[in-house]
C-alpha cells in the first residue's frame, strides 16, 4: 500500500529542510519509496494540547485525518513522534465500535465516515482494519531495510560522531508502540551506522528532551533543564552531532542550547542525515534556519571530499 | 495562621514559619477518583506506592513534584492539593512502562488536566495553539522567512496558502465547535481567561515556538 | 409399583436462610405437593437433632424419597447422604435443593420473591426426586504404593512420611541426585541452619529406607489409569555408569577433559561431563552427560573407562522404560528461580556485577564455585557495598507474575546476615516495597538483624540501573519514598531477589494428570482453604512449591499432609467411587467415538464387542460432567441423576408456576 506523507505542522513551518530531505531520500534515484502528497491533512492534532484538554476532540480531529488517509487508500508515514503517537493511538482507539460511532456522528457533519481501510476479502461482509500509521524509522528499517540504505549511500559520513536521540513517543508506551524494545532500542543507531557514521553511547540516551507534554510552552525553563542534562551527557561522550527522529525534539535541542553557554552541538533530523549520506547538497537541507550552526560537521564532509 | 518566630534550635535553625500543616477531613473528596477514571485515568486504587514512577519521571528529578505523591493524593481524593501541580508532565510514559501494578500515571495526569481545564485553569498557550489551528489548520503559525526558504527549496506553499485548504479549515473549525472545544477553552472570548498556576505566562506569550 | 413417599425438609440455617426466606411457608407449600407425605422446617437440618428427625420420619412414615432444602451440596450433601443411608434408604434417593447460596444469599433485598423462588426450587427438587433410582457405590481396590514425583525437600518428606506409615513409595527425580533446590541453598531462614547439613541426613534416610524405591535421573514418561490403579511408565535415562559397580570415588571426573557450566552452581562454576551434581548427592553415583561427553560426540576419549577402578563406565547403555502400578500420586515438582530478562531493565547478564539471589547462594556456599568467598564477578575483589533489589519477577502485573513469592524478603535478610558475618566491613542495602515477615520467628529475625548489624532498608523500587564503564560499579536511581527524595547511589555488587516460578516440567506432568493451574501458574488445589493438598483428580495430591511459593517449614508440613492424604486410600485398601457417572446404552451406541474425543478426563473408550465397536465409560475416571451426554448424536449416554427425563421434569416443574 502506498505511503501518504504526513508532514505535521512543525516540519513545513519551521524545518522545511526535513521535508526536502525526506522527499530526496525517498525519490526514485535513491530509496525509491513513492510518497503520496495529500493536501487535506490538518494538524494531527498536537497531543500536548488537544489530548490534554479534551480527548473526545482530539479523537475526532485525528479521525478526520485518518478518514482522509482511508479515502485516499494510503498508509500514513509520519516524520514526527508526536504525530506518530497521536494518529497511531487514534487508530487503535477507533477499533472500538462505540468510539467509532460517536466519532462518526460528528464527522457526518463534514461528510466523512471512518471505517478503517478495507481488507480484501471473499465474503459478503466488508472487513476493515485500522488505518496503518508508521514512523519513518520503522519504514526505513523494516520496509526498506538497512542493506538497501547502505547501498544507497554515496557520501559515507565518516568521522561523524553521532549521539542518537530516540525521543519518548517513538518508544513508549511499549504496549502500543511496538517498533522496538523501549529499554534497548537500536534501529536508528543501525541507520546512522549504515550512513557510515559512528554512534556514541551516552548515559542519558533514553532521557526525554523536555519539549513534550506542553511543558516547553508552559514552563520553558523546565524543558530546558532537561535538555541541559542531555547536552551535558552528550558533550561528555564526545559527540559532534545529535540526530533525532522528531521535529519537536529537534526544535528543543536547536533552541535550548541558546540558554546554555559553551554548548553548541548541531542537531539534525534522521532524514537530513540520510540525505547528506546520499549525496544531497547541504544547501538544500534548510540548515540556515537552525539556531545551532550545522557547519562544524559539514566541514568534516567537505574536508574529506577535497582530500 | 502564619507568623514568624525567631528561635534557636539545637541544629542552629534560626527562623521558623508557623503554619497549619494539618490536612482536614473535609479536603478528602470521594467523587474525585470517579472523576479521574471518567477522563481516562484508569483506576489508581491499586497503587501501593513503590515509587518506581517517581524514579523514572524526568520532572520529578527537577521539581518538588513527585509522581507518586500525586497518585496518592488522587487515591485519597485530595483534589485541592492535587490541582496545584498537574501541568508538569512530559507524557513520556516512563511511569507506565515501569509500574508493577500496570497503572498509567501519565494518563492520570492527562485526566487531571481535563479536570483542571473544566475548573477554569487554562494556560495561555492552549488558547494560542487553538487559535492557530482554527486559523491555519495547523498548530504553528507560519513565519515569513520559512515561506521564503520553502520557495527556494521548491517545496510549494504552506497548506493554509493553498486554495482548496479552506475546506479543511472549515472542517476543523466545525469539529472543534461541534465538540464544544471552543467553548471549553474560551478561545472565542475577547480576553484570554487568566490561568491559575505557573509563573511562566510571560514566557509562554513570547511565542509557542522559538 | 411402589408408591412414592417423599419427605421434605426446609432449613432455616439459623437466620442465614430463615432471615430472608420464609422457610415455614416453604415447608407448608411443600406439604401440598403430590406424593409429599411429610414436610417440615427446622433451624439446623445438619445438626444431630435435625438428622435424627429425618431418620425417624423415614421409619415412621415409610419414606422412600427425601428432599432437603438448605445450603450448597458442596457442604452437606455427603452428610445428608449418610443420614439417609443410616435411616435405611439408598443414599442416592435423596435430592438436595440449594436455597441459601442460590436464594437467601443473593436475593436478600426481596424477601417475598426469595420465598417464591425457594418454593419453585423445592417443587423442582420434588419433581426430580420422584425419578431418582437407587445407585450403588463402587469400591475399587487400591495398589499399595505411592508415586512421588520430585526429589526435593517436599518429595523427600512425603516419601519419608509414607515410609513411617508403612506405605511403600517410588520417589522419582529427573536430576542425578535428590535434594532439589534446598540442596543448592547455603543457609536457611530464620535459623540460619546450614541447608545441606539438615537436608543430607534426610536424603540418606531416603536412600536407606526399604519402603522407598529411589529412581534418580528418571523422567515420568506416561501415566494412565485412575485412583488406586495408576499405570506409570518411567524413563530411566542412561547414566552410562553401572549403579551397582560405581563406588562414587570420582576418578572418572578427575580425568574427564570436558568442562561445562554446572546447573547446580547456576552457571557460576563448572562441572565435568562425568559428574555428581554436589558432594552430598544421594545416590552417590556418577553420571556421564551424554550431550557433552567427548566420546559421544567424536568417538574418542574414554579416559574415564581407563580410570575407573571398578569398571563401572558403560558408554553403550540406553534409556530404559520401566512400568509401575501405584495407588496414588504426589506431585512435588517444586520451583525454578525467576530468570530476569537478559540485557534489559536490571542489566542482568549485561552488567557483570549483577546477579540473582540463587547465583549469590551458590557463591556464598562453601562448596560452591568461589569456595564461599563473596566476590565481584568482574574482578574477583570483595564487594564493599552490596544492594539487594526485592520483588524481581514478583508482584509485577506487567510481566504477568502478580503474586508475591513469599520467601524473598526473608531470604534476603538471611543473605544480608551472611554477608555481614563474612565481611563485617561491607555495607548492605535492601531496596524494597514491603517487608513480609509473616512466619514463626520471622519478625523477630528481622528485628534482630537490624539490631545487630547496620543494614539499610530503602523503600523504593529502583527506576534505573547503570554501570560505570571503568569500575563496573553499578549506580541505582530510586525514589526513597520514605524520604520523598530521588537518590542515586553507587554499589559494587547487586543481587536481584528473584521470585519463584513453577518448575519447567510441571506443565507436562499436569497435562498427564489433568491438573488445573491457578491464575498464578502454579498447580491448583481442590479448595484453597480446606483441601490444600488434594486436587480435583482423585488420588493425585500436590505439595510444596508446585502448589505455590512457600518456605521450607511450610513445604515440610504440606508434604506430610499430602503423604497422609495419599496414604488414606492405601491403608484402607479400597477407594469409594461416587456413582454419579455417565453410562452408555450399548444398543443405541454406534461406536462413532465422539464421546472419546470430547471427554476431558479420558473416561470413555471404544471397545470391540460382538456387534462392533461400542463406547464404554470407565467409571472411576468419569466425573459426571455430562459433556459426552450432550455430544452423543444418538442420545446413547445417560448421566446418572441427570438423565433427560430427570432434567425435563425439573424444567416442567419450574414452568408450572403461575405467570406473574
Amino acid at each position: 500500500m502506498a505511503y501518504g506523507l504526513f508532514l505535521g505542522c512543525l516540519i513545513p513551518n519551521r524545518y522545511p529542510g526535513v521535508e526536502w530531505s525526506t522527499r530526496y531520500i525517498m525519490n526514485k534515484d535513491h530509496l525509491n519509496v513513492p510518497l503520496v502528497d495529500i493536501e487535506e491533512f490538518s494538524c494531527c492534532p498536537v497531543p500536548g494540547i488537544f489530548y490534554s484538554v479534551d480527548k473526545e476532540t482530539w479523537l475526532t480531529l485525528a479521525a478526520r485525518n485518518l478518514v482522509v488517509a482511508q479515502d485516499e487508500e494510503v498508509q500514513l508515514l509520519t516524520l514526527c513522534n508526536g504525530c506518530y503517537m497521536s494518529l497511531h493511538k487514534a487508530a487503535e482507539t477507533l477499533q472500538d465500535s462505540k468510539k467509532r460511532s460517536e466519532v462518526n456522528k460528528v464527522l457526518r457533519g463534514v461528510g466523512k465516515r471512518y471505517t478503517g481501510e478495507e481488507v480484501p476479502g471473499d465474503g459478503r461482509v466488508k472487513q476493515y482494519r485500522p488505518v496503518q500509521v508508521k514512523h519513518l524509522v520503522e519504514v526505513l528499517a523494516n520496509d526498506v531495510g538497512i542493506d538497501r540504505i547502505e547501498k544507497s549511500v554515496t557520501t559515507p559520513l565518516t568521522g561523524f560522531r553521532v549521539a542518537v536521540h530516540y525521543g519518548c513517543h517513538y518508544l513508549r508506551p511499549s504496549t502500543t508502540h511496538t517498533i522496538e524494545n523501549p529499554n534497548r532500542p537500536h534501529l536508528v543507531d543501525d541507520i546512522v551506522r549504515a550512513c557510515g557514521a559512528t554512534t556514541v553511547e551516552y548515559d542519558e540516551k533514553l532521557a526525554c528532551c523536555g519539549a513534550g507534554g506542553g511543558v516547553r510552552s508552559h514552563v520553558k525553563e523546565l524543558a530546558d533543564a532537561l535538555t541541559a542534562d542531555k547536552m551535558k551527557s552528550i558533550q561528555a561522550a564526545g559527540a559532534d552531532v545529535i540526530v533525532t527522529v522528531c521535529p519537536f525534539c529537534l526544535l528543543q535541542f536547536d533552541t535550548a542550547q541558546l540558554t546554555l553557554p559553551g554548548i553548541n552541538t548541531p542537531v539534525v533530523h534522521i532524514s537530513n542525515m540520510l540525505a547528506l549520506a546520499m549525496g544531497a547538497d547541504p544547501l538544500f537541507l534548510g540548515f540556515d534556519l537552525h539556531n545551532v550552526s550545522v557547519n562544524p560537521i559539514l566541514r568534516k564532509l567537505r574536508r574529506r571530499t577535497t582530500a | 495562621m502564619s507568623g514568624e518566630t525567631e528561635e534557636t534550635f539545637i541544629g542552629g535553625q534560626k527562623t521558623l514559619v508557623v503554619e497549619e500543616k494539618v490536612v482536614l477531613d473535609k479536603e478528602y473528596d470521594p467523587e474525585f477518583v470517579a472523576e479521574i477514571v471518567k477522563y481516562g485515568g484508569r483506576d489508581v486504587k491499586t497503587c501501593h506506592q513503590c515509587g518506581n514512577c517517581t524514579g523514572v519521571c524526568p520532572y520529578s528529578l527537577k521539581t518538588l513534584y513527585k509522581t507518586r505523591n500525586i497518585i496518592k493524593m488522587c487515591q485519597l481524593g485530595l483534589k485541592s492539593l492535587v490541582l496545584q501541580t498537574p501541568w508538569l508532565c512530559a507524557t513520556c510514559y516512563r511511569c507506565y512502562e515501569h509500574c508493577p501494578e500496570d497503572i498509567n500515571a501519565a494518563e492520570v495526569m492527562i485526566a487531571l488536566r481535563h479536570i483542571a481545564v473544566r475548573d477554569g485553569f487554562i494556560p495561555d498557550f492552549i488558547q494560542r495553539v487553538t487559535r492557530n489551528v482554527r486559523q491555519y489548520g495547523q498548530s504553528v503559525a507560519p513565519a515569513r522567512e520559512v515561506e521564503i526558504l520553502r520557495t527556494q527549496l521548491e517545496l510549494g506553499p504552506l497548506s493554509y496558502a493553498k486554495p482548496r485548504y479552506g475546506k479543511t479549515i472549515n472542517e476543523v473549525q466545525y469539529i472543534m465547535r461541534a465538540m464544544g472545544y471552543d467553548k471549553l477553552v474560551h478561545v472565542l472570548d475577547e480576553k484570554p481567561k487568566e490561568k491559575a498556576a505557573g509563573a511562566a505566562a510571560d514566557q509562554a506569550a513570547e511565542g509557542e515556538v522559538r | 409399583m411402589v408408591k412414592i413417599r417423599i419427605g421434605v425438609y426446609v432449613c432455616h440455617c439459623g437466620s442465614n436462610i430463615g432471615g430472608v426466606v420464609d422457610s415455614k411457608a416453604v415447608a407448608e407449600y411443600a406439604q401440598t405437593l403430590k406424593d409429599v407425605v411429610v414436610a417440615r422446617d427446622n433451624k439446623y437440618t445438619c445438626s444431630d437433632r435435625g438428622q435424627e428427625e429425618i431418620k425417624q420420619d423415614v421409619k415412621e412414615h415409610k419414606l422412600n424419597r427425601v428432599v432437603i432444602a438448605s445450603c450448597s451440596p458442596n457442604l452437606h450433601e455427603r452428610t445428608f447422604r449418610r443420614t439417609v443411608a443410616d435411616a435405611g434408604l439408598n443414599p442416592y434417593l435423596f435430592q438436595m435443593v440449594n436455597i441459601r447460596e442460590q436464594v437467601s444469599w443473593v436475593h436478600a433485598g426481596d424477601k417475598d420473591a426469595a420465598t417464591e423462588k425457594a418454593k419453585d426450587l423445592v417443587r423442582m427438587g420434588v419433581s426430580k426426586v420422584r425419578l431418582l433410582e437407587p445407585l450403588l457405590e463402587r469400591r475399587v481396590t487400591v495398589e499399595k504404593s505411592v508415586l512421588v514425583i520430585g526429589g526435593g525437600i517436599a518429595g523427600i518428606e512425603a516419601a519419608l512420611q509414607l515410609s513411617s506409615l508403612g506405605v511403600k513409595s517410588h520417589l522419582v527425580e529427573r536430576t542425578p541426585s535428590i535434594g532439589g533446590r534446598m540442596a543448592q541453598l547455603d543457609k536457611t531462614f530464620p535459623t540460619t541452619d546450614c541447608s545441606i547439613c539438615i537436608l543430607a541426613p534426610k536424603m540418606v534416610e531416603v536412600g536407606a529406607s526399604p519402603n522407598i524405591t529411589l529412581h534418580t535421573y528418571t523422567d515420568v514418561e506416561a501415566i494412565e489409569g485412575y485412583v488406586g490403579n495408576f499405570n506409570v511408565t518411567l524413563r530411566k535415562k542412561a547414566r552410562h555408569v553401572n549403579m551397582d559397580r560405581c563406588i562414587g570415588c570420582g576418578s572418572c571426573a578427575e580425568v574427564c577433559p570436558v568442562k561445562v557450566p554446572s546447573e547446580f552452581d547456576m552457571g557460576m562454576g563448572n562441572r565435568k561431563a562425568a559428574y555428581v551434581p554436589f558432594p552430598q548427592a544421594v545416590p552417590l553415583k556418577y553420571t556421564i552427560d551424554e550431550a557433552n561427553c567427548l566420546y559421544f560426540k567424536t568417538g574418542k576419549c574414554q579416559l574415564c573407562v581407563k580410570a575407573c577402578p571398578t569398571d563401572a563406565i558403560e558408554h553403550d547403555t540406553i534409556d530404559v522404560l520401566e512400568d509401575l502400578r501405584v495407588g496414588a500420586i504426589i506431585v512435588a515438582t517444586g520451583f525454578d528461580p525467576y530468570t530476569p530478562k537478559v540485557r534489559d531493565y536490571f542489566g542482568y547478564r549485561e552488567f557483570a556485577n549483577v546477579m540473582t539471589a540463587m547465583e549469590f547462594e551458590r557463591m556464598v556456599n562453601a562448596s560452591g564455585p568461589t569456595k564461599g568467598h563473596i566476590v565481584r564477578p568482574s574482578d574477583g575483589k570483595t564487594p564493599r557495598r552490596i544492594a539487594f533489589i526485592q520483588c524481581v519477577g514478583s508482584r509485577n502485573k506487567k510481566i504477568g507474575n502478580q503474586y508475591c513469592s513469599n520467601v524473598c524478603c526473608m531470604y534476603t535478610m538471611k543473605n544480608a546476615q551472611i554477608i555481614k558475618e563474612h565481611e563485617p566491613d561491607t555495607d548492605v542495602s535492601v531496596y524494597y516495597i514491603d517487608i513480609r515477615a509473616h512466619g514463626k520467628g520471622f519478625e523477630e529475625y528481622y528485628h534482630r538483624l537490624r539490631e545487630r548489624y547496620q543494614i539499610e532498608y530503602i523503600r523504593g523500587r529502583p527506576a534505573k540501573i547503570w554501570q560505570d564503564p571503568q569500575t563496573l560499579n553499578l549506580k541505582v536511581r530510586a525514589e526513597e519514598t520514605l524520604l520523598n527524595q530521588i537518590t542515586d547511589r553507587e554499589f559494587d555488587l547487586i543481587v536481584l531477589s528473584v521470585g519463584l516460578v513453577p518448575a519447567a516440567g510441571t506443565d507436562r506432568i499436569a497435562g498427564m494428570l489433568n491438573l488445573s493451574k491457578s491464575n498464578d501458574g502454579f498447580l491448583q488445589e481442590a479448595h484453597p482453604k480446606l483441601r490444600p493438598v488434594e486436587t480435583t483428580t482423585e488420588g493425585v495430591y500436590i505439595c510444596g512449591c508446585a502448589q505455590a511459593p512457600k518456605d521450607i517449614p511450610s513445604t515440610v508440613a504440606q508434604a506430610r499432609a499430602a503423604a497422609a492424604a495419599a496414604a488414606a486410600p492405601i491403608l484402607r485398601g479400597e477407594f469409594v467411587i461416587e456413582p454419579l457417572v455417565a453410562r452408555v446404552d450399548e444398543e443405541a451406541c454406534v461406536g462413532c467415538g465422539l464421546c472419546v474425543e470430547v471427554c476431558p478426563y479420558k473416561a470413555p473408550r471404544l471397545v470391540k464387542g460382538p456387534v462392533g465397536q461400542k463406547a464404554e465409560i470407565v467409571e472411576v475416571l468419569c466425573r459426571g460432567c455430562g459433556v459426552c451426554v450432550s455430544a452423543c448424536p444418538h442420545h446413547a449416554i445417560k448421566a446418572e441423576q441427570f438423565s433427560d427425563e430427570q432434567l425435563e421434569s425439573e424444567m416442567m416443574a419450574a414452568l408450572k408456576a403461575e405467570v406473574r
